[in-house]
């Protein structure tokens, strides 16, 4: 036996304290999952009335819907831009703490502080900021009238889901990219500073290459998080609109399921983003993972 | 209040006395002004006799009311009582989880009911399946004291004068005479149902579940065209365009001249107006040339579920014929502005010496809308996934307002969407026949 299982002197005692945190996750992560499969075969009434199996009419329906497809496009787009800039934003604060400038201490400090905000009071502030009339762009809507509103323009509604999605991202992130940064040992920067590389090139060819790692952790919980933590800020700032131009696929599933009663296509939309998110996590193991050198 | 509490205890009294009170629940959805005046309700009635008792649990809206209820009702745990609004009707109808109030109780007077109301909720034989609560219907207000300044004196009744008093408004330097949110219910079921036109075939779904969508081709269609081409001149604002960000606040706020809006709104247009402004409620504005037919009944009804023994139906039945004594209703309208749906309570309201006060406003010129002569099509709408196609003509519409598409192709699209949600509404209740 290996040192590692002889902390535990008895067989069943790890498998007793996983147990709790196992049964949480049977009963509010795989018994949904599993219902969501099963109730994508079948044309379900809500009050359970009775339900009549389809089999793959469904996924056929759901498939051949270009609203669907809609929403995916959308959902996509929100994951590129949203998840790239929620990493890029966090690594330049990062870059910048860590270098000795003037207060990079207390900035350390409170650039986490969003972390403690729930995705909806965040949604419920930036609906505030940006308020064509009272927020941020006032001013320039003032200048120039109907330059910005997110209530009728869905593009000004999408950068602003953007903005604030990257904003509650910061935190995270920049825990994470920091603390890679300050693991790169200083004698590194001197040598490379001694050879005559300048700043910029210490950032490129010095700190980002050793903070691989941490890059990737944070653009693969990125990408997936973006899917569907963006629940929270599409129910407080645009309710999917204007036009729908905001319902990403995890908000029109939420609509279809349970304010429009659709158990069955909310499902199927369920099973097949399920297998999506798996999808793109696998393709970045496989594609990117491979490509990361954990050792220093 | 009191006076209420005595009569109520009378009339429970004359029925049977038992020792052991039963406890029952009822879910409701609405919040602020109109929640309120629902717990006063249920006190009264808890006050006036020891047999029931009722605990009224707020669920915030009727979604949210409606997704709790069918959770609820697959684990075997739902509520006695469960209100909910005009769009769920045939939700619940096929549900096969409610037990209409007609068979529960088929000693209560129903043809009091008024028919605009029991139009919306009976079957095609007659029988009204849920007991009208908080009802009401779209009205037109206006700032009375901000047409006056624009040198408006009379409240306009149709579109063509509304848009001459918008005009007139603009050009008096007013930066919104008219608000709306484009709602589904106001611009394009109430304004069908008034203008006699159909939703859907089949007589907007009453005669069967193979219905198709019509909206595209009636006259609402070159209302909602219209409706585009006014915000582009200025006279029509949605609820986006204006600094409060809802319309109901900016006509409250006097931001905004004129609106179409539930009567569940007076109460609120009335405090807020009180020494401000003058305030204004008639019947939502006609198109010349159109003959005036009734509006629908709006807000929500009760219904009664299925899979409670019978102490707790009791005990439902009588809060319900709590819910239907007239000075209930009265307290129910004055304190809200929703409108009296029974004969018997108009009467009284009439006969009051408060026959004319703004309290009861909505009642008169409410119950005036929805008494206007009807046809086959302005009994109601009886669609399947109704709630869906709510959000489908909202989010088509959006995109015409902001000028990404034309109404037509907004609401030919509309009409495609809405056909597939009806053909798989008819799939899920295969075999089942309209009640």
């Amino acid at each position: 036996m290996s040192s590692e299982s002889s902390l535990f002197s008895h067989r069943w005692l790890p498998a007793l304290l996983l147990a709790p945190m196992i049964l949480l996750i049977l009963l509010f992560f795989y018994v949904p999952v599993f219902q969501a499969f099963y109730w994508s075969f079948f044309l379900e009434q809500p009050f359970g009335g009775g339900s009549e199996f389809v089999g793959f009419e469904n996924f056929q329906r759901v498939l051949g819907d270009p609203e669907f497809w809609a929403a995916t496009g959308r959902t996509v787009v929100f994951m590129l831009t949203a998840s790239s800039l929620a990493v890029v934003v966090p690594l330049m604060l990062a870059i910048a703490a860590d270098r000795k400038i003037g207060m990079s201490y207390p900035a350390r400090n409170i650039l986490v502080w969003p972390k403690g905000i729930a995705g909806a009071s965040i949604g419920v502030v930036f609906a505030f900021i940006f308020n064509p009339f009272v927020g941020l762009m006032a001013p320039l809507n003032a200048l120039f009238p109907g330059l910005w509103n997110p209530g009728i323009d869905g593009t000004d509604a999408f950068t602003t889901l953007v903005a604030a999605h990257v904003w509650s991202g910061i935190p995270f992130n920049f825990v994470i990219l920091l603390a890679g940064l300050r693991s790169i040992p200083p004698t590194m920067y001197q040598a490379a500073a001694m050879d005559g590389a300048g700043p910029w090139r210490r950032i490129f060819d010095v700190q980002l290459p050793l903070i691989m790692p941490q890059l990737f952790l944070t653009f693969v919980l990125e990408f997936t998080e973006s899917i569907t933590s963006v629940f929270a800020l599409i129910d407080t700032i645009t309710g999917g609109g204007p036009g729908g131009s905001t319902s990403l696929l995890v908000y029109k599933i939420y609509v279809d399921g349970f304010r429009g009663f659709d158990l069955s296509g909310a499902s199927t939309q369920t099973a097949i983003l399920m297998v999506f998110v798996l999808l793109l996590a696998a393709c970045q193991f496989y594609f990117l993972g491979r490509r990361i050198n954990y050792e220093r | 209040m009191n006076k209420f509490t005595l009569a109520a205890v009378a009339a429970v009294m004359a029925g049977t006395g038992s020792a052991q009170a039963t406890n029952i629940e009822f879910w409701y959805g609405n919040t602020g002004q109109v929640e309120t005046a629902i717990k006063a309700q249920c006190d009264a009635f808890n006050a006036s006799q020891s047999e029931h008792k009722v605990n009224c649990v707020g669920q915030g809206s009727y979604e949210v009311s409606m997704q709790k209820a069918i959770a609820a009702y697959r684990a075997k745990n739902h509520p006695v009582l469960i209100q909910f609004f005009d769009a769920g009707t045939l939700d619940l109808m096929l549900s096969d989880a409610v037990e209409p109030v007609q068979d529960l109780m088929p000693d209560v007077k129903w043809d009091q009911y008024i028919a605009g109301a029991r139009a919306y909720y009976e079957t095609s034989k007659g029988k009204l399946f849920a007991q009208p609560y908080n009802s009401s219907t779209l009205l037109f207000y206006t700032n009375k004291t901000e047409l006056e300044k624009a040198g408006i004196t009379e409240t306009p009744t149709t579109w063509e004068g509304v848009i001459e008093a918008a005009r007139k408004l603009k050009a008096a330097g007013h930066a919104c005479p008219f608000v709306t949110d484009g709602d589904t219910w106001r611009v394009l079921e109430q304004f069908s149902a008034r203008h006699g036109l159909p939703i859907a075939t089949k007589h907007n779904g009453y005669d069967g579940l193979d219905a198709e969508y019509l909206i595209n081709t009636t006259f609402a269609a070159k209302h909602l065209a219209n409706l585009v081409e006014w915000r582009k001149e200025g006279l029509v604002r949605l609820a986006a365009d204006t600094k409060a960000g809802n319309y109901t606040a900016a006509f409250n706020a006097g931001e905004c001249a004129m609106m179409e809006q539930s009567s569940g709104s007076y109460a609120a247009a009335a405090k807020a107006f009180d020494g401000k402004y003058e305030l204004t409620v008639s019947m939502a504005p006609m198109y010349e040339g159109y003959e005036r037919h009734n509006t629908f009944v709006g807000g929500a009804s009760i219904y009664v579920m299925k899979g409670h023994d019978k102490a707790e139906i009791e005990a439902a039945k009588a809060f319900l014929d709590f819910l239907r004594k007239p000075e209930q209703q009265m307290f129910f309208t004055a304190n809200t502005g929703y409108v009296p749906v029974t004969t018997d309570v108009l009467d009284v309201i009439a006969k009051s010496d408060e026959a004319n006060s703004p309290k009861y406003a909505t009642a008169k010129v409410g119950v005036e809308s929805m008494n206007q002569p009807a046809t086959a099509d302005t009994r109601g709408v009886r669609l399947g996934f109704y709630v869906q196609f709510r959000e489908v003509f909202m989010e088509e519409t959006q995109k015409a307002f902001a000028g990404q598409q034309t109404m037509q192709v907004a609401l030919d699209n509309t009409k495609k969407r809405g056909d597939q949600l009806l053909r798989r509404f008819e799939q899920t209740y295969k075999g089942k026949q309209l009640p």
